[in-house]
């Protein structure tokens, strides 16, 4: 395990240079904020300004724990780094494990920093048992983007995994309702996604302070679906173990 | 040096690889020993990386066993007991030459200091160079550094020195004699057959995934079966020298004689016993070249008359 912990430690050094991190998971949320939150509105039954806190701390974690990974993770394959590291006593799993959880700590500033501007920037105002269930919430949303970063970065080639992880990212920023919340149609359709789920879950919370476990089963269930598909990927490349 | 007692360090046992309708490696059975530097030659599509794959356990043998140090190769890898570095093998970008060697150090139950694997590898003076910002022949430092982070009692090492120049190669491998003095075992495979020569004990050829010919550098150029030996000689009687002991080859060029025999010795007594002076004697051995050309195109030779055998090539 302190193998695997160290490689975590590395991983996270790595993105601290990367700016393309920096700027899609911190920078582009957190402008996103000051220019739409502002809205007088309400959205889920809470103040645009909750609402779309929540929604760009979901978007800082996406971004963090998908693009990211999945670009880095196929381009590491490709290149040999996955192999360099089977022959060396770091067990099996650890690439994957200190992945996820690189993915879980890196995704902590984004959402704090939200956190914050929602708080003094957006006044947005909530016990503090809320902000910590909100917090989690989002986190664990983190974690079911990176199960499917594994997936995607496993099963597709450098030259395709791109296109293919912003198509992905963009369908759950804009299905998910991050940008703009959903309504009518759109909604009926959008309401399955993952993001959507978790932005779902965080309003109950603000708001009426009760979850609706439907939403609650459809993120463990996308969960065990993304981790499934992981596991199937990186099994599918592994000839051996 | 502890191993040398405790019988073989590695040993393939009847292993064979199939990919598809193409067998990789057929039915290949050898011993490595403690403290043993061995070569494994082999043209292109022999086997060689296949073999490899499967000791280092990054491939599994459609049949036939591999050990090492008494357990599978999976356990051996985890335990640290093995380094290696492989032509496929990358590395993490976006750190620093310093943090990957301290990092993959730090995987290893017996790590060595990070320092001392930069100094043996010769990269203490790009320690503190981004990894992805590398020319080819320094990444192939770095890999082999990987290879050596750990006190590993068996070193793998795939055509370690391509993309090295000559200075940068000769250095590779007076440090990895130097990791063979501490009673290492390395195996290595390669394609420079003077690498073989010069820093093997023990060569290892292989041909369509067979093996054909195991032995000291000596053995496998005496397996060609010649040593050449040319000489001047003012009326050389052609009749006289075709009677040559062990005559394989002759060629008569002015007064300039070139002979082929398996016994050279014996040829150039029979010649002086004749009464004959020749002068300016040269008597060479075959190079290991020409031994392993010999010994890989015998097989060819053989594949492509026996009528069973498939026509694909590797």
């Amino acid at each position: 395990m302190n193998s695997t912990l160290a490689l975590a430690g590395a991983e996270i050094r790595r993105l601290r240079r990367n700016r393309r991190y920096l700027f899609f998971t911190i920078a582009f949320p957190v402008v996103l904020y000051l220019i739409v939150g502002k809205s007088t509105t309400t959205a889920y039954g809470v103040s645009f300004k909750a609402f779309y806190m929540v929604a760009m701390a979901t978007f800082g974690a996406l971004s963090g724990a998908f693009n990211n990974n999945t670009i880095r993770i196929s381009q590491e394959r490709k290149e040999g780094w996955i192999r360099q590291l089977r022959l060396t006593p770091l067990p099996a799993n650890g690439y994957v494990v200190a992945k996820l959880l690189a993915s879980m700590v890196t995704s902590v500033p984004a959402i704090t920093i939200v956190f914050l501007l929602g708080a003094f920037y957006g006044q947005v105002d909530m016990p503090i048992w809320k902000w910590v269930v909100l917090a989690v919430a989002i986190w664990f949303g983190t974690f079911i983007f990176a199960a499917l970063a594994v997936a995607i970065g496993y099963r597709i080639s450098p030259d395709s995994v791109q296109p293919v992880s912003m198509i992905i990212f963009f369908a759950f920023s804009i299905f998910g309702g991050l940008w703009f919340p959903l309504s009518g149609g759109m909604k009926d359709f959008a309401q399955f996604t993952p993001t959507y789920q978790v932005v779902k879950i965080s309003t109950d919370v603000l708001g009426s302070g009760t979850v609706d476990i439907a939403n609650v089963v459809g993120i463990v269930a996308w969960f065990v679906i993304f981790l499934g598909l992981a596991v199937l990927a990186v099994r599918s490349v592994a000839e051996t173990m | 040096m502890g191993s040398m007692n405790s019988g073989p360090v590695v040993t393939y046992d009847n292993v064979s690889k199939q990919y598809g309708h193409l067998r990789a490696v057929d039915g290949l059975s050898l011993e490595l020993r403690g403290g043993e530097t061995v070569a494994l030659l082999g043209p292109n599509g022999a086997g060689k990386s296949t073999s490899l794959d499967m000791l280092l356990a990054l491939r599994k043998p459609t049949s036939g066993k591999i050990t090492m140090f008494g357990s599978d190769p999976y356990h051996a890898v985890k335990s640290g007991r093995v380094g290696a570095m492989l032509q496929s093998g990358g590395l993490m970008p976006e750190v620093t030459v310093r943090e990957l060697v301290t990092l993959v150090s730090g995987f290893h139950p017996r790590p060595v200091a990070p320092e001392t694997i930069m100094k043996r590898a010769g990269i203490s003076d790009i320690a503190e160079q981004r990894v992805d910002r590398l020319s080819g022949g320094q990444t192939q430092r770095v890999r082999f550094a990987l290879a050596i982070a750990g006190e590993s009692e068996l070193i793998v090492l795939d055509e370690p020195t391509t993309a090295m120049d000559v200075e940068a190669r000769q250095r590779f491998w007076a440090n990895m004699k130097a990791e063979a003095a501490e009673g290492r075992t390395v195996l290595f495979a390669t394609h420079y057959l003077e690498e073989a020569d010069h820093a093997a004990d023990r060569i290892l050829v292989i041909n369509r995934g067979r093996l054909l010919a195991d032995g000291t550098p000596a053995e496998i150029k005496a397996r060609a079966g010649a040593r050449r030996m040319s000489f001047r000689m003012g009326n050389a009687d052609e009749a006289f020298l075709l009677q040559l002991p062990g005559l394989v080859q002759l060629e008569i060029r002015g007064d300039l004689v070139n002979v082929q025999a398996t016994d050279s010795d014996a040829a150039l007594y029979a010649i002086l016993d004749a009464g004959y002076r020749p002068r300016e004697i040269e008597v060479t051995s075959l190079g290991l070249e020409q031994a392993f050309l010999a010994i890989t195109s015998q097989d060819n030779a053989t594949v492509a008359a026996s009528p069973e055998v498939s026509k694909e090539t590797i």
